[in-house]
C-alpha cells in the first residue's frame, strides 16, 4: 500500500509537490500557532504606551539606517548580560514593535535599556562622529541625520497603518502625528503640551539635536533610543518569577 | 480558562509533531528500501551519465 | 547577428509579441507605481521599473521583423536562459562579494565610506548579503536547475517566454532590493529586507517559476524524477511559502515604500527566524544539494554511491529545517519549549545532513586520482566537505549552552561564511566550470590553470576568513562574560571591540582573496565562451590543408 501510495506520488510531480508541503509545514506550524495564544500568558503591562510619531519616525530611521545589523535590543537571561545591560527583556515589552529589531549580531552594544543612560547631547555628538566620544568605536558617522529634514507629512498615515494592524493609537493620535511630532522636540512651542495630554506625562519633552526650531532626522533617531527600554516598567517589577507559581492548598 | 487554551495547544504541538514525524519517516524508509523500486533508482542513478544531450522521443513507461 | 539577435530569433512572432505585452504591463505598472507615489522614494523605483521593462520592450521591438525559427525547437534543450543565468550570477558574485570586502574594511577603518547615508555598513551590508545569496545564489540556482530538470527529464523546457520572464523578473526582483537599501528601502527582516511592492513582484515571478518547473517534469521521458530535482523542487515550493509568510505587511498607502508587517514581536521574531534558517535550508541547502546530486556525478562519471540515502536524506532534511528556526532565539523572550524544540531538530539535522556530505565524498571513493588531476571535481568535493563541517558547526552552536557563548558574535558570522563560501560558492564554481564548455559545446575551460587559481584562491580565503572570525567570535563572547574575582564585569564593551580589530583586518583580506578568485573565474568563463569551438577552427583549416601539394 505504502508502494502504490508513493508511487502514484511520484508519478505525478503535483502529488510529489504536495508531500513537500506535507513534510516541510509541519515544523512551521507547530512553533508558531501557538504564539498567537501566547499574550494569554506573558507578562502583563498596562502601564505600556505606544511610541509617539518622533518616536516612531525615529524606529523607521533605525530601520532604515541598519542600525539593527550591528545592535541587539534582546538582554537575555544571562547573568553577565543583565549586569552589562540591565534587566532581561519581556516578550511584552516588543508587543508594539513591527518589525521586531532584536537584531542578531552585536559589533555595538545592546541598545534594549539605552534609553535615559546618556544625555541627549551625548547621543548627537556620538551620531556626528562617534570617534569623538568614544575613540575605539568602529561606528560610522551619522552627521547627515542633523542635516535632514524630518518629513511628517505622511507620519498620520504611519500611524493609522499601525493602528489597523492592531497597535492601540487613537484618532485623535493619527490626527495631530505631525503636530506631537513638531512638539516633542520643541518643549517651548505651542504644540508641546499636546504631546505630554495625548501619550502620557512621562513622555520626554526635549530639544533633542540641540536646536528646537528645526525638525530633522537627528531629533526623531535621538527621541527614539531615550524611549528603548521605557516604554513600560514591567522589566523591573519582579521578573524572575517561575512560569507556574506553586499552589500552596495542594 | 483562556490559560488552558494555550496550555492546550502547546501541549498538541508538542504531542502530534513527534507522531507525525514518526509516520512520517517509517513511509520514507517503506519507500526507499522497497524491492520493486530498486530499478527505477538503479536506473535512474545511470541515466544522468548518459551523455546524448537531445531531448527524448517517447515516453517508455506509458 | 549579434547574441541578442540570435536569442530572440529563437521566438516565434507570436511569442515575441507575448513577450512585448508582458514587457508593456509591466511598465506601465511601474509608471503607475511612480506616479502614485512621487512624493515618496519610491518614486524611483517606479522609474527603474518603467526603465528595466522598457528597454527589454524596445529590445523585442526592434527585432520582431526577425525571420521565424526554423525546424522543431522540441528536438533540443532549451539554453539561451541558462547562459544568461550563468553570467548573470558572474555578475552578481562579483558585485556581492566586493560590497561584502567594502562592509568588512569598513568594521576595521570605519571611515571608509562617503559623506551620506547610502555607504555607511548598515545600508551597505544587506547589498553584500543580498547580492550574494539571492543574486549570485539565486541566478545560479535558476540557471542550473533549468539545465538539470531539462537533461534528468530528457524534455526541453515547458515554455519560450517564462524561463526568460523567471530570470528577468527575478533580476529585477534583485535591483529593487539592492538599490531600496543604499535609498534607505528596507523592511530590516533579515535576508528579506526588500519592501512591500518588490516582495509582491517576486511572488508573481516565483510562482511562474514553480509551474515552470512542474510543467517540465510533467513532460518528462523518464519514468522517474532524479533526485536533484526533488531539492530544486523544494527548494522552489518551500521558499514561495517562507516568503509570503515572513513578507505579510500592510503598506503606508500605495504610494508609499515603507510598510508595517502584520506580525508584531515575539511572533515577528519567530516568523522571521522561521523564515531565515529555512532560507539557509531550502535556498542556500537545498537548491545547491540538487546541484550536487547532478553535477558531481556527472563530473566524476561515477554514479552517486547510494541513490536511496539520497531520497533518505531528502526527506529529512525537508522535515526537520522547518523546526530549527528557533534556535537563532536562544535565551530570548521566546518561550522555552519553543527553544528546546529548535535545538532538538537542529542537532537531529545532523543525520541527513551528513547523509548527503557523505554520499557525495563516497561518490568520488575510487576516483581520488581525478579529485587530485581536475581542480572542478576538487570544488564540488571540497564544497561536500565544507558542508559537512558547516552542518556540524550549525548543529553544535544551536545547543542552548554553546548558543550562550556563541549568540552577538562574530563566532555566527564565521559559521554562515563557511556554509556561503565554503558550501554554496564552491559547489555553484565546480557546477559552473562542468556547465560552461558543455552549454557552449567547447571541449574544455580555456585555462586549466586558472581554475586552479581560482580553487586554491578560494580555499585560502575561506579558510582566512573562517579562522579570523572564529577566533574573534570566541575572544568576543568570553570576554563578555569573564568575571574578575570580586565578582564584577572584567571588560567594558569598549575592551572587546578593541580586540577584534586584527581579526576584522584578517577577514577583509580572506574576503578579498575569494572575491580575486571569483573574477578569475570571470575571465576564464569569458575566454571559453570567446574561444572558437574546437569543431569549427578544424573545419576552417580543412581548405588550407587539403591545398598543401604533395600529401
Amino acid at each position: 500500500m505504502p508502494e502504490f501510495f508513493h508511487r502514484k506520488l511520484e508519478r505525478s510531480a503535483i502529488g510529489f509537490v504536495l508531500a513537500i508541503i506535507a513534510a516541510a509545514s509541519v515544523g512551521g506550524i507547530v512553533e508558531i500557532a501557538p504564539l498567537f495564544t501566547i499574550d494569554e500568558t506573558v507578562e502583563e503591562a498596562p502601564d505600556m504606551r505606544v511610541y509617539t510619531p518622533l518616536e516612531l519616525a525615529g524606529r523607521n530611521i533605525y530601520v532604515r539606517e541598519g542600525c539593527y545589523a550591528c545592535h541587539s535590543q534582546m538582554i537575555r537571561t544571562l547573568r553577565d548580560e543583565v549586569e552589562r545591560y540591565g534587566p532581561y527583556s519581556l516578550a511584552v515589552e516588543s508587543q508594539y514593535d513591527r518589525p521586531m529589531l532584536w537584531g542578531s549580531k552585536r559589533t555595538g552594544p545592546d541598545l534594549a535599556r539605552v534609553g535615559g543612560k546618556y544625555s541627549d547631547f551625548w547621543h548627537v555628538a556620538h551620531l556626528v562622529n562617534p570617534r569623538d566620544v568614544v575613540p575605539e568605536s568602529n561606528m560610522p558617522s551619522y552627521a547627515f541625520l542633523a542635516r535632514n529634514r524630518l518629513r511628517t507629512d505622511d507620519l498620520s498615515g504611519h500611524l493609522r497603518a499601525q493602528q489597523a494592524l492592531g497597535v492601540p493609537y487613537t484618532d485623535e493620535m493619527i490626527e495631530n502625528a505631525a503636530r506631537d511630532a513638531y512638539g516633542q522636540a520643541a518643549p517651548d512651542s505651542a504644540a508641546a503640551p499636546g504631546v505630554g495630554e495625548r501619550y502620557g506625562p512621562a513622555t520626554t519633552v526635549s530639544a533633542f539635536d540641540g536646536v528646537a526650531t528645526q525638525l530633522t532626522e537627528m531629533d526623531a533617531l535621538v527621541a527614539y533610543l531615550q524611549v528603548l527600554g521605557r516604554l513600560t516598567d514591567a522589566a523591573y517589577r519582579n521578573t524572575a518569577a517561575p512560569e507556574e507559581a506553586p499552589d500552596p492548598a495542594e | 480558562m483562556i490559560d488552558l487554551d494555550h496550555q492546550a495547544v502547546v501541549a498538541f504541538s508538542k504531542s502530534w509533531g513527534l507522531f507525525y514525524l514518526m509516520g512520517f519517516f517509517l513511509c520514507v524508509v517503506v519507500y526507499a528500501f522497497w524491492p520493486s523500486n530498486r530499478k527505477r533508482f538503479d536506473h535512474a542513478k545511470i541515466s544522468i551519465l548518459d551523455r546524448d544531450d537531445k531531448p527524448g522521443k517517447s515516453r517508455p513507461w506509458k | 547577428m549579434n547574441v541578442t539577435d540570435r536569442m530572440i530569433g529563437q521566438l516565434t512572432s507570436g511569442e515575441r509579441e507575448a513577450a512585448l505585452v508582458i514587457c508593456g504591463v509591466t511598465a506601465l505598472a511601474g509608471a503607475a507605481l511612480g506616479l502614485v507615489g512621487r512624493h515618496d522614494v519610491v518614486a524611483w523605483h517606479g522609474l527603474l521599473i518603467l526603465l528595466f521593462a522598457g528597454g527589454f520592450g524596445f529590445l523585442l521591438m526592434t527585432r520582431i521583423g526577425l525571420p521565424e525559427p526554423t525546424g522543431d525547437r522540441g528536438t533540443s534543450y532549451y539554453d539561451d536562459p541558462i547562459k544568461a543565468g550563468i553570467t548573470l550570477a558572474m555578475a552578481w558574485a562579483v558585485f556581492g562579494m566586493f560590497m561584502g570586502v567594502w562592509v568588512a574594511a569598513q568594521l576595521a577603518w570605519p571611515d571608509l565610506a562617503f559623506d551620506g547615508g547610502w555607504s555607511t555598513f548598515g545600508r551597505l551590508r544587506p547589498t553584500h548579503t543580498t547580492g550574494v545569496i539571492f543574486g549570485f545564489g539565486g541566478n545560479a540556482l535558476i540557471a542550473t536547475s533549468f539545465h538539470v530538470v531539462q537533461r534528468t527529464s530528457r524534455a526541453r523546457l515547458a515554455g519560450q517566454i517564462s524561463p526568460w520572464f523567471v530570470l528577468l523578473g527575478y533580476n529585477l526582483f534583485c535591483l529593487l532590493a539592492v538599490s531600496g537599501y543604499l535609498l534607505g528601502v528596507t523592511q530590516s527582516k533579515e535576508y528579506a529586507e526588500a519592501e512591500w511592492y518588490a516582495d509582491l513582484w517576486l511572488v508573481i515571478v516565483w510562482v511562474t517559476y514553480f509551474i515552470l518547473y512542474l510543467r517540465t517534469l510533467a513532460r518528462r521521458r523518464e519514468p522517474h524524477i532524479y533526485v536533484a530535482n526533488w531539492y530544486f523542487m523544494a527548494f522552489i515550493v518551500v521558499v514561495a511559502i517562507l516568503h509570503i509568510v515572513n513578507n505579510l505587511a500592510l503598506p503606508v498607502s500605495w504610494g508609499h515604500a515603507k510598510s508595517y508587517t502584520i506580525w508584531p514581536g515575539v511572533q515577528d521574531a519567530m516568523v522571521q527566524w522561521w523564515y531565515g534558517h529555512n532560507a539557509v535550508a531550502f535556498f542556500l541547502t537545498a537548491g545547491f544539494l540538487g546541484m550536487l546530486y547532478y553535477y558531481l556525478p556527472v563530473r566524476a562519471e561515477r554514479p552517486i554511491f547510494s541513490y536511496r540515502l539520497s531520497i533518505l536524506s531528502f526527506w529529512g532534511i525537508t522535515f526537520f529545517y522547518m523546526w530549527a528556526g528557533s534556535h537563532h532565539l536562544h535565551y530570548t523572550a521566546l518561550p522555552h519549549w519553543v527553544q528546546t524544540l529548535g535545538m532538538t531538530f537542529s542537532v537531529m539535522l545532523l543525520v541527513p545532513s551528513w547523509a548527503s556530505a557523505g554520499n557525495a565524498l563516497l561518490t568520488l571513493n575510487g576516483a581520488w586520482h581525478r579529485v587530485r588531476d581536475d581542480a572542478t571535481l576538487r570544488f564540488m568535493m571540497a564544497a561536500a566537505v565544507f558542508y559537512g563541517i558547516s552542518t556540524f558547526e550549525g548543529s553544535f552552536l544551536a545547543i542552548r549552552p554553546v548558543n550562550a557563548l556563541s549568540h552577538y558574535t562574530d563566532w555566527t558570522v564565521g559559521h554562515v561564511h563557511a556554509g556561503a563560501l565554503g558550501w554554496v560558492a564552491l559547489i555553484t564554481f565546480g557546477s559552473f566550470y562542468t556547465l560552461v564548455p558543455r552549454l557552449w559545446k567547447r571541449e574544455r575551460m580555456y585555462s586549466a590553470a586558472l581554475v586552479e587559481v581560482h580553487f586554491w584562491l578560494s580555499i585560502a580565503g575561506t579558510l582566512i576568513y573562517v579562522f579570523a572570525m572564529w577566533n574573534s567570535g570566541i575572544i568576543q563572547g568570553l570576554m563578555w562574560r569573564t568575571y574578575t574575582e570580586d565578582g564584577a564585569l572584567a571588560y567594558s564593551f569598549v575592551d572587546s571591540l578593541v580586540a577584534m580589530y586584527p581579526y576584522y583586518i584578517a577577514r577583509a583580506f580572506g574576503g578579498l582573496l575569494f572575491l580575486i578568485g571569483a573574477i578569475v573565474g570571470c575571465y576564464n568563463m569569458w575566454m571559453t565562451v570567446r574561444a572558437v569551438p574546437e569543431a569549427t577552427r578544424r573545419a576552417a583549416d580543412e581548405p588550407v590543408a587539403a591545398a598543401v601539394p604533395g600529401e
